[in-house]
């Protein structure tokens, strides 16, 4: 059989992964799988954290000097942290450091990093309410602290920090279908009426580089982290692909896709005031292909059922060239078109394709003897 | 999983106990020896989202209702009119925008803090002496059945509930003294005037929702042979249905739901709520929630006939009703099961049914499980400590339904706290215990008997559901 190769997307470098290479006589075992998925994990969120100190320089530099130019970098600098932030989507689900949470229900800093959908109105000013939000509220401190603290305290929707909430800083508010938000560059005009959300921007930034470095140094080889404990837990193989099941099954295809599609409200596209929506799926199933391909899932699956990591192969190829098709911006192209267009279908068909794909991990599990669930 | 083999249950039974159960080596217990709350259901997070996952045995492609029921959950619904047309219709006046803010991560409310603080997972119905046509509550002639606290721009709120408590000191037989708080209220700000004297009040905060769908499921016969409304068994309980009035079928129907068991089915609950809790219409509850009183409550633009639509509702329903039970933990503790041991001897599950089989249900994955709610679903006599004084159908004003303990040891991860009771004045376990009466009186006693090790290890099984 041959072994497919998939270049790993923006930044992930294949240099690492000298571990995947083995003889060609010695099978792949599972230790190998666990050691190549942590080295990939570390390098995705070096990535992910790298891209992150691109974007606070480019926020930096706009705040320094707002202008359309430098608002430009910065949102540029924004859609590229995203991309490889995306593919670090595939290390989520199973209470590793990114989710943790521990005896006490201390959680890690997802919620805090990619919290969504969010309510805009919580951060700063909307249409036909100018005073709304945290930015405009001078009873609240912005600090990391306070930011962080108020980020989803009382409502899931009342999300403060993240990437999302600097995506709304960048953008505003997405109120043409022809295109993004299209916030003013007044907005962050040195002047005193602007101190506060100049001030909210730089901490939210802040606040989702010291979150990327924590990951990173969770995840960094030959440290005292969990790492460490990772590649010795029993549960590892589980964990991977209970990630990958919930990745494709719930979140993508339910949480993201399916839900977007059954209520037609631009709300529900994962990142509406930038428009990047399309990209976030994208990156998404590279994060899934990532794992599968690239730390040896595939091959380690291979030794035990042939047919089936074909099958899986197959259908996670499908499932990139279905959300590799779908035309964008998904409000415009797809979410604001009549039931049953062919637009539609195509965002249908890759769900469709997603849904299959995590009852195949899940089957993969069972091949394995290993537990594999979505969202548990 | 790991369901451990009874045999190893006892042995780590009697090693604690000692000699003093070391004579009965089969300890029959009521109490399943699994961890599996929500049989196939169940899921194993106990992270701060584990009231929120959906059932483990629902099919991939289901997930996506459950997501879609989520987001209607999450909606905080905006005033009419707006531009996402679907999702406006707040109020004229509420409590709170969406459902999540009172259920919090599909949990528990809570009180506030301080007199000074708006309830925000909490609520208070109001009725006066006399029944509905429907045989319900008689709400009150201005400000209906519960105090919208909130209301959109333009249109007063109702009015504010305060609660100062007073602290009750008690004592153990141990000579270990506790102390409780009793809630008192109070009502200010009220727009139309003074609620009364012949007012009746009840002060509710929010359930949590796991499990809600498998209790739906647990068939009419078998609550209904757990009943014993004269006492025929002479055992100090009773145990009564709540018949209630269901409007989307017209007939009388047993209610499950809700503090005193006042509703009968899911769909019912969810679109009361809507109505209720954020002003929201569905075509189960078609009429806005303004009394005739209330002018600009009435002359209020409205966001469609009904507000939510019957997918939202239907959608919104399925998810709650597939909110999954999270497992047990740490069955096989020393300590947890001679907590264990301890609630049987107490005889607290008699009402707090330890399992029960769910039926057939519209929802596949709810079908036929084998379940630990630790409820009877029946009402219950629980004394004038706890007293509301606010019939509700049939339930007296000394009756509330017998809550469900699964998950009660996740609610201070959840949602950080650990308040208990219809109106969360437990401020632990412990107190929710002690504030039982009524024909929980007895129990409540013999809670209160044991040593303080026992006693910890009662608290220590509870917690581990």
């Amino acid at each position: 059989m041959k072994k497919t190769i998939l270049t790993l997307a923006a930044g992930v470098s294949l240099a690492l992964f000298s571990t995947v290479s083995h003889a060609d006589t010695t099978p792949i075992t599972q230790e190998v799988v666990v050691q190549n998925y942590a080295g990939l994990v570390y390098t995705s969120y070096n990535a992910a954290y790298q891209d992150g100190l691109k974007l606070q320089q480019a926020i930096d530099g706009f705040l320094a000097n707002p202008n359309d130019d430098t608002l430009n970098g910065a949102k540029q600098a924004w859609l590229t942290s995203r991309n490889s932030y995306g593919q670090t989507e595939a290390f989520r689900f199973y209470e590793g450091p990114i989710d943790f949470a521990d005896a006490d229900g201390n959680e890690g800093p997802e919620g805090r990093l990619n919290a969504w959908p969010l309510d805009e109105a919580y951060i700063d000013y909307v249409q036909g309410n100018p005073n709304a939000g945290l930015v405009n509220n001078k009873g609240v401190k912005i600090t990391k602290d306070s930011l962080s603290g108020e980020n989803q305290a009382n409502d899931e929707a009342e999300v403060s920090t993240g990437y999302h909430a600097i995506e709304f800083l960048l953008w505003g508010q997405d109120l043409n279908i022809d295109g993004p938000g299209n916030r003013p560059v007044s907005d962050y005009a040195k002047t005193a009426n602007n101190e506060r959300r100049r001030a909210y921007l730089k901490v939210v930034t802040e606040l989702v580089v010291d979150d990327l470095k924590f990951l990173v140094d969770q995840w960094a080889p030959n440290q005292d982290n969990y790492a460490k404990t990772f590649v010795q837990d029993k549960d590892a193989l589980s964990k991977i692909m209970t990630a990958l099941a919930t990745l494709s099954g719930f979140e993508l295809a339910s949480e993201r896709m399916a839900t977007a599609l059954d209520s037609g409200d631009q709300e529900d596209e994962h990142s509406c005031f930038s428009d990047n929506t399309h990209n976030d799926f994208i990156y998404n199933a590279q994060g899934i292909m990532n794992v599968f391909f690239s730390a040896g899932l595939y091959e380690y699956l291979e030794t035990k059922d042939d047919d089936l990591a074909e099958e899986l192969e197959e259908q996670i190829l499908e499932t990139k060239k279905l959300i590799a098709a779908l035309p964008h911006p998904i409000d415009r192209e797809i979410l604001s078109t009549p039931k049953g267009s062919e637009a539609r279908q195509k965002m249908e068909m890759a769900v469709s394709s997603l849904q299959k794909e995590a009852d195949l991990f899940k089957k993969a599990g069972d091949v394995l003897g290993i537990k594999v669930s979505i969202n548990e | 999983m790991h369901i451990k083999h009874f045999a190893i249950a006892i042995i780590a039974y009697v090693s604690f106990w000692g000699v003093v159960y070391a004579a009965k080596d089969t300890y029959d217990s009521a109490i399943l020896d699994n961890a599996l709350s929500g049989g196939e259901t169940t899921v194993f997070n106990y992270s701060r989202d584990a009231f929120a996952k959906p059932a483990a045995n629902l099919p991939t492609k289901k997930l996506r209702d459950f997501t879609f029921g989520n987001k209607m959950f999450n909606t905080r619904w905006v005033t009419a009119p707006a531009s996402v047309t679907s999702l406006d219709g707040l109020g004229p006046t509420f409590n709170r925008k969406s459902c999540a803010a009172c259920h919090f991560k599909d949990g528990r409310g809570k009180p506030p803090s301080s007199p000074d603080e708006p309830m925000m997972s909490m609520l208070v119905r109001l009725s006066v002496p006399g029944n509905a046509a429907d045989g319900g509550p008689l709400g009150h002639p201005v400000y209906g059945g519960q105090l919208n606290d909130r209301a959109v721009h333009g249109v007063p709120a109702e009015g504010m509930a305060q609660i100062f408590y007073e602290d009750i000191k008690g004592q153990y037989p141990d000579g270990t003294p506790y102390s409780l708080r009793k809630p008192n209220y109070k009502f200010i700000e009220m727009a139309y005037g003074p609620l009364g004297d012949d007012i009746m009040f009840s002060p509710r905060v929010a359930p949590a929702l796991h499990g809600a769908g498998l209790l739906e499921a647990i068939p009419e016969d078998t609550i209904m042979a757990w009943a014993d409304p004269n006492d025929a068994d002479a055992d100090g309980i009773s145990g009564r249905p709540n018949m209630v009035w269901d409007p989307i079928n017209n007939t009388k129907a047993l209610g499950r739901f809700g503090w005193k068991a006042n509703v009968s089915s899911l769909r019912l609950q969810d679109a009361g709520a809507a109505v209720g809790d954020m002003g929201v219409t569905t075509s189960v509850f078609p009429e806005q929630n303004c009394q005739n009183a209330q002018t600009e409550c009435i002359n209020a633009p409205h966001g469609g006939a009904p507000e939510m639509s019957d997918t939202q509702l239907d959608k919104m329903t399925f998810y709650v009703s597939t909110l999954a039970v999270p497992a047990r933990r740490s069955i096989d503790d020393p300590q947890v099961l001679a907590g264990a041991r301890a609630f049987e001897q107490a005889r607290c599950i008699q009402c707090h049914k330890p399992k029960a089989m769910t039926g057939e249900h519209a929802v596949d994955a709810l079908s036929n499980q084998l379940i630990q709610p630790f409820t009877d679903m029946l009402l219950h006599d629980m004394g004038e400590g706890l007293a509301d004084h606010r019939p509700d159908y049939e339930a007296t004003g000394t009756e509330w339904r017998t809550a469900p303990l699964w998950g009660i040891g996740l609610v201070k991860i959840v949602n950080k706290h650990t308040n208990f009771l219809h109106d969360g004045r437990a401020r632990n376990i412990e107190e929710a215990i002690l504030w039982h009466g009524g024909e929980a009186e007895a129990s409540q006693e013999a809670f209160k008997a044991m040593n303080k090790e026992k006693r910890d290890a009662l608290i220590t099984f509870l917690n581990s559901l």
